[in-house]
């Protein structure tokens, strides 16, 4: 058994001018000081950073950022798998400690991106999807029209989903937006990609997070009681053709994360789950099974993902409104999740929280995911 | 559009200019899959593949309009969506006839066009395909 040992995860924000750097530091302060562990006690780290090599020409800054939190002389892995970087980070290091390669690893997710040279996200600039004009807001606006085509999903049910996460962010300190928006004002504004506003498109943003994780005999001497009980990787499966309303990588990644935890929808308390449109969250409550297939806008309308509700969902505000540094989302999420198992999540605490699950996905090829991550977590 | 002299935006995927234009594949001799685009090998069994025309007809799956700065050149807005094949059983992501961007409805007949649209990775003027509405007989 893999446990968590301490979290910490710095404000997202778009004014900030730092550095990649300094922003990777200031999580890994944090989430050892949270452990109570001595630099020297770390046995490897994981260091995901999506966009610093083509923004900044960064690359391997693991090592660099590491240096200043007394990290030296030990295997530092970077890692870039698109917006599930950071939960992949958080796989190679549970692997790594699951296998009792080292007692306790470093897990750290930063991106810096809110810079004038940041373009249109797409999947790859030679891709011939990209060059026919495919960009990421569109892959999600096309899955929005066949859900609403096949199951009535409305307009209203996917602008749910952004005026719940803007409750839980104003709950959460280090969110983006922490204001009220609601179902009205997110219709009103302008389409990016019909039929989806710019309000139910995530925003970009700067930031970093950490987690410290180890061994059962770590976590004892410690007294560290979040236990991480699965954590699954797959790429898609990229059949044709595609079925744009039913995510089968999603479901079955999901599948495949509660059969190793021995655990099924109905444990949960609480959820993360990569909200990068609003229909994204929809299709994952229903890929999650929150809900049944069909049912995910109902779902959102219903109240029972907010915090409170049956099963909340994001509750951190998401990347909707917590923002969507891509590297530090993954690892965002799983302190996320730790900080309610510990009853530590302060105004958005989910009350007895025992059991959470962290999903993410990644890039995007042949209208399937090209990653996607489902990790388990309990108390 | 005329563009006769302009360069595809990409080698390989289709033939025939202006309203007959057919989209261009692989096949494998083996398995029989069918890709789009083409490629030189079947990812199932690595066999080499052949080249096969995809047809330059469809039925419309999804469609969005995209309002963001566009790439590539192309107008502002334009539409692009998921079409499914007459010929083969391919679903394929295209773009959609920038003459007709809010006319697009999930189920539409459409037919295959090419022309000049937008720009290509080095910034030149380049021809692209795009489906557009099957005009009522
Ligand atoms: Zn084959």
């Amino acid at each position: 058994m893999v446990a968590i040992l301490g979290v910490g995860t710095t404000r997202f924000t778009q004014k900030i001018e730092r550095t990649i750097v300094s922003l990777g530091v200031e999580a890994a302060r944090l989430a050892l000081s949270d452990a109570g562990l001595a630099p020297t006690r770390i046995e490897g780290a994981f260091v995901a950073n999506a966009l610093g090599g083509m923004l900044f020409g960064d690359t391997t800054i693991g090592q660099t950022l590491l240096r200043d939190v007394g990290l030296r002389r030990l295997p530092i892995v970077n890692v870039e798998n698109a917006c599930t970087s950071g939960s992949s980070a958080l796989w190679l290091a549970w692997n790594a400690v699951s296998a009792g390669q080292m007692e306790a690893a470093l897990v750290l997710g930063v991106e810096r991106m809110c810079v004038p040279s940041l373009g249109l996200i797409n999947s790859g600039r030679t891709e011939i999807d990209t060059l026919l004009g495919l960009v990421t807001p569109a892959s999600f606006a096309l899955r929005a029209q066949r859900h609403m085509h096949e199951f009535g999903t409305t307009r209203e049910q996917m602008a749910a989903v952004v005026e719940k996460s803007r409750r839980h962010g104003a709950l959460n300190p280090n969110a983006l937006f922490q204001r009220a928006e609601t179902i009205a004002d997110v219709l009103a504004g302008p389409s990016v990609a019909d039929p989806l506003t710019r309000s139910e498109c995530c925003p970009i943003a700067d930031g970093a997070s950490a987690i410290v994780i180890g061994s059962d005999r770590l976590a004892r001497e410690l007294g560290a009681g979040v236990r991480i009980d699965s954590v699954v990787l797959a790429s898609g499966g990229y059949e044709n053709p595609a079925d744009l309303a039913r995510w089968d990588t999603d479901t079955e990644t999901a599948a495949a994360a509660y059969a190793r935890a021995g655990i099924g929808p109905e444990d949960l308390d609480l959820v993360e789950c990569h909200d990068a449109f609003s229909i994204a969250e929809i299709l994952h409550c229903e890929a999650l099974g929150l809900c049944a297939p069909g049912e995910g806008g109902p779902l959102a309308a219903s109240g029972a993902t907010s915090l409170g509700g049956r099963i909340p969902v994001n509750v951190s505000g998401g990347l909707i409104s917590r923002g969507h540094p891509v590297a530090a989302t993954g690892v965002a999420q799983i302190a996320e999740i730790a900080a309610h198992l510990r009853g530590t999540a302060g105004a958005r605490q989910v009350e007895g929280a025992k059991v959470g699950l962290a999903q993410c996905m990644g890039g995007d090829l042949a209208g399937d995911t090209k990653s996607c991550t489902v990790a388990v977590l309990s108390r | 559009m005329s563009g006769n002299n302009l360069p595809p935006f990409a080698e390989g995927i289709f033939t025939g200019d202006g309203t007959l234009v057919e989209l261009v594949g692989s096949r494998c001799p083996l398995c029989g899959a069918q890709h789009f685009p083409a490629r030189t090998h079947c990812p199932d069994d690595m066999a080499e593949t052949e080249a096969v025309s995809l047809g330059g007809s469809g039925t419309l799956y999804s469609a969005t309009v995209i309002r963001t700065k566009p790439p590539f050149g192309l107008p502002a807005p334009y539409a692009v969506g998921y079409v499914d094949l007459d010929a083969h059983p391919l679903r394929i992501f295209m773009l959609l006839d920038p003459a007709h961007t809010e006319d697009f409805r999930i189920g539409m007949p459409l037919a295959l066009k090419s022309g000049a649209l937008g720009v290509g990775l080095n910034g030149e003027p380049c021809i692209r395909p795009y489906f557009t509405p099957t005009l009522k007989d």
